[in-house]
C-alpha cells in the first residue's frame, strides 16, 4: 500500500508518540468537569479520626486534590468558589410615599443559595500548604472542644462573625479583630489560648486549628517516613500499589494513601504511568 | 489540519487561523533534529543565547568563557542535514574580548551592525558587527547581571542595565552617557525587560523577591510592586510588603503582546501577572526548578493558539501552555542545567543552551519520511547524495545545455 501521508488523528498532536496521552494503568478522571467536592470528599475519608480522638475536624491539604486531577489551575479556582459563600443579602427597599410611609421589605433569596462550604488555613510548615476543612465540621468540633471552659462564649461570638461576613482571610490583623468584629484585646487574648488563633506577627493573627499540633507533628513524621521509603527503594521508583500494601512502620499514623496523595501533589515524587499502574519516582531537588 | 485549509479557501476562516493552528502543531511537535546542529564554539557553558529581531538569521550566544559567537541559522545549501556554522567570533585572542564571563548578550533591535554584551567584568560594550570592535564601553561597580535594549524604542535609546548594586541604571546608547537612575529596589537587580507594548515601560525583577514595573519618564518611583497574593495580605507570612516571589526572583519575560508578565523564582514557581494592573492571574504551573543564582532566560512562543511558555528546568526544558499552566512536555537533550533559551518565531524553533557548552536546536518533526523515499534511495549507488526534498530539486535545466 502506498501511503504517502502519515494519518493525523488528531489536528494538533501530528505524531502519536509511544508515551502517548494514554495513561493506562491509572485511574483517569480527567474527562468530565472537574468535580473537586468529590474529591475531597474522598480524601476526607482516608483522614483518621480515631486517631485523635474526634477532637479534630476532617483536615485535607489543597495540594492532595492535584493529585487527583491534572489541572491545577482550575482546581484552585474550584476551591476559592467553595471557600466563598455566595449568598445574597436580603434587599431592603423603603419606599416614601407623600403621606403614607411605606415600609417594603422585599426579602429576595438567591434560589442558587450556595452556602460557604470550606475553610482554609495556613498549616504552617510550609509557605504553599493550605488545609481545607468543612466548615460545620470545624464548627462543631471547635465548640465541643471549648465546653465548660470560660473562653466559650467568645470562640462562638467570633466564629459567627467569621461564617456571616463570609471572609476568606487566612489571617487577621489587629485593626481588623478591633474594628470589624469588635473584639477588645483580653478577648483576643482568649481567642489565642482557646487556639482559634495562632501568632503570625506583631498584631497579627492565623486563623488556626485547636489541638492541631499533634496533627501537624504526625503529618510531618509520617511524610518524612514515606518519602524515605520511596528514597529507599532500587533506583528511588516503587509501584504505587506496592508502596499501599507494604507494612506502615510505627511513625506513619496516617492513612498511605493520604501521605500518598500528599506526596504527589507537592511534587516530591512523579508519578509515572506504567503498564503495571503508576510508578512514583523521588524527585531530587 | 484539512478542515482548516478548506475553511480557509472557502473563506470561512480568518487566515490567521491557519496560521495559528500550523504554529502551535509545530510546536507541539518540537524535537531533537539529527539532521540540525549548532556549531560547537564554547569551551564553557551558554549564558545567553539572542536571534536578530529583523530576519531571524543570525544569533548571537555568550558563555561563561567571555567569548561571544555570531551563527548564521538559514539554511541554504539545499540538503536537511545542516550545521548552523559560526560566521564570527570574539574569542579569547581580541584585544576587547570581555575579561569574565558574559551574562546577557542582544542585537541591536534595528539591524545587525550592532550588539551589546553586558558581563561580570562590571563593562557592558557596545559592538560594531563588521570590525568586531567595541564602540562604546560603560563601566559600572558591580557584576552587570542583565542588560534590555527596548525592541520598540522610537523616542529614546535607553538600555536599562540590572546590576549588583540595587540601583537600575539607565544608559544612553545615542550620546553615550548614563541618563538616570530608577531607585527602589534593596538587593541586586537579576532581570530588566522593557515592555514590547510601551516604549517607557520597564520592569525589573530582583533578588529582594520583588518585581517592580517603572515608567522611565517618571524618576521618583516605581508604577507598580506585582504581588504574588493579590493584595490579600493575610496569605502572606508578614504583613509588610509585596513580593512577587518567596525567594530571588531571577527570571522577567513578557509575551508577545506585552499583556502578560511571566517571572520564576528560587522558590520554585512560576506566575503569570497581567503587565497593565499587576495583578496575579492565579495559573498554577506547579513546581517549576530553578536553583539558579543569576538570571534565567525563557522565552515566550508566539503566533501560536494557545501560548507556550519554554522554561529551562534542570537539565531540560519544560514546555508549559501559558494559559491553563499545563505541562505540555519536556525537551530532554542537554548533558548538564540549561541556562537560556529562545524561541525563534518564524520558524517555530527553539535553540537552548546550557552548563555543557552545546546549543541545541530543537526542530519541529511533521511527518516521517514516505515509504517510496527509503526504495528510491536504495536503489541507488553506494556514492549517492543524501535524499533531496522533491520541491528543492532541480526541475528546469536541461542536460542538452
Amino acid at each position: 500500500m502506498n501511503r504517502k501521508r502519515a494519518l493525523i488523528s488528531d489536528t494538533f498532536k501530528v505524531k502519536k508518540s509511544r508515551n502517548g496521552p494514554e495513561k493506562f494503568g491509572v485511574v483517569c478522571n480527567g474527562n468530565g468537569p472537574v468535580d473537586v467536592k468529590s474529591s475531597l470528599e474522598y480524601l476526607m475519608t482516608l483522614f483518621p479520626r480515631k486517631l485523635f480522638n474526634d477532637a479534630l475536624p476532617t483536615i485535607v491539604l489543597k495540594h492532595q486534590l492535584y493529585s487527583l486531577h491534572n489541572d491545577k489551575t482550575l482546581v484552585d479556582k474550584e476551591v476559592v468558589r467553595w471557600l466563598l459563600s455566595l449568598r445574597k443579602k436580603h434587599i431592603l427597599v423603603i419606599v416614601m410615599l407623600c403621606y403614607i410611609v411605606i415600609c417594603h421589605v422585599c426579602a429576595s433569596q438567591n434560589k442558587l443559595r450556595e452556602q460557604a462550604e470550606l475553610l482554609m488555613f495556613q498549616l504552617g510548615f510550609d509557605t504553599e500548604a493550605f488545609g481545607l476543612t468543612f466548615i460545620s465540621d470545624y464548627k462543631a468540633k471547635v465548640l465541643a472542644g471549648q465546653e465548660g471552659k470560660v473562653t466559650r462564649a467568645t470562640v462562638e461570638r467570633f466564629l459567627e462573625k467569621l461564617l456571616t461576613s463570609s471572609c476568606t482571610d487566612l489571617s487577621f490583623s489587629k485593626e481588623k479583630m478591633l474594628r470589624e468584629f469588635l473584639f477588645t484585646d483580653s478577648e483576643i487574648t482568649q481567642l489565642v489560648k482557646s487556639g482559634v488563633l495562632t501568632v503570625r506577627d506583631a498584631g497579627s493573627w492565623w486563623l488556626s486549628i485547636p489541638n492541631s499540633g499533634k496533627f501537624t507533628k504526625y503529618f510531618i513524621q509520617g511524610r518524612k517516613a514515606v518519602l524515605g521509603m520511596v528514597k529507599k527503594s532500587k533506583y528511588s521508583e516503587v509501584l504505587q500499589a506496592e508502596l499501599e500494601e507494604r507494612r506502615t512502620i510505627a511513625q506513619v499514623k496516617f492513612n498511605m494513601k493520604y501521605h500518598i496523595h500528599d506526596i504527589v501533589g507537592a511534587d516530591l515524587v512523579e508519578s509515572i504511568p506504567t503498564t503495571s499502574g503508576a510508578l512514583l519516582r523521588f524527585v531530587e531537588s | 489540519m484539512l478542515g482548516f485549509l478548506t475553511a480557509r479557501q472557502a473563506g470561512l476562516d480568518d487566515p490567521l487561523r491557519l496560521r495559528r493552528a500550523e504554529s502551535t502543531r509545530r510546536v507541539f511537535g518540537l524535537e531533537l533534529n539529527p539532521d540540525r546542529d549548532v556549531d560547537r564554539i564554547h569551551g564553557n557553558g551558554i549564558n545567553t543565547i539572542d536571534i536578530e529581531a529583523v530576519e531571524g538569521r543570525y544569533m548571537l550566544s555568550g558563555g561563561s568563557d567571555g567569548i561571544i559567537v555570531v551563527y548564521d541559522l538559514e539554511n541554504y545549501s539545499g540538503k536537511p542535514q545542516y550545521t548552523c556554522k559560526a560566521v564570527c567570533t570574539v574569542g579569547r585572542s581580541s584585544r576587547y574580548v570581555h575579561k569574565f564571563s558574559v551574562e546577557t548578550v542582544q542585537w541591536y533591535p534595528y539591524d545587525t551592525g550592532m550588539f551589546v554584551s553586558s558581563s561580570f567584568d562590571k563593562t557592558m560594550k557596545v559592538w560594531d558587527t563588521e570590525t568586531l570592535k567595541p564602540a562604546e564601553v560603560f563601566e559600572f561597580e558591580g557584576n552587570v547581571y542583565s542588560h534590555h535594549l527596548s525592541p520598540i524604542a522610537r523616542k529614546h535609546s535607553l538600555i536599562a542595565v540590572g546590576t549588583k548594586y540595587p540601583k537600575v541604571q539607565l544608559c544612553d546608547l545615542k550620546s553615550g552617557s548614563r541618563s538616570h537612575v530608577l531607585q527602589g529596589h534593596r538587593a541586586e537587580v537579576l532581570s530588566v525587560r522593557w515592555s514590547p507594548r510601551y516604549e517607557h515601560i520597564l520592569a525589573t525583577a530582583s533578588a529582594d523577591s520583588k518585581v517592580k514595573v517603572w515608567d522611565v519618564r517618571r524618576a521618583s518611583g516605581s508604577l507598580l510592586d506585582l504581588d504574588q497574593h493579590k493584595g490579600d495580605k493575610s496569605k502572606a507570612s508578614t504583613e509588610a510588603v509585596n513580593t512577587a516571589h518567596n525567594g530571588r526572583v531571577n527570571g522577567l519575560c513578557f509575551t508577545g503582546d506585552g499583556l502578560y508578565i511571566l517571572t520564576t523564582g528560587t522558590d520554585d514557581r512560576m506566575r503569570l501577572w497581567n503587565s497593565a494592573t499587576g495583578e496575579n492571574t492565579l495559573v498554577n504551573y506547579g513546581k517549576v526548578c530553578n536553583e539558579s543564582r543569576k538570571k534565567l532566560q525563557f522565552a515566550v512562543s508566539r503566533g501560536c493558539s494557545p501560548e507556550f511558555v519554554f522554561v529551562p528546568c534542570g537539565s531540560s526544558v519544560a514546555v508549559y501552555a501559558l494559559h491553563t499552566g499545563e505541562l505540555v512536555t519536556m525537551l530532554r537533550g542537554h548533558y548538564n542545567n540549561v541556562d537560556c533559551c529562545e524561541f525563534h518565531p518564524d520558524y517555530q524553533e527553539l535553540y537552548s543552551g546550557g552548563k555543557d557548552c552545546n546549543i541545541l536546536a530543537w526542530v519541529p518533526v511533521l511527518h516521517a519520511s514516505a515509504v517510496e523515499d527509503e526504495s528510491n534511495s536504495s536503489n541507488k549507488d553506494a556514492a549517492s547524495q543524501p535524499s533531496v526534498n522533491p520541491a528543492l530539486q532541480d526541475a528546469w535545466s536541461s542536460d542538452e545545455d
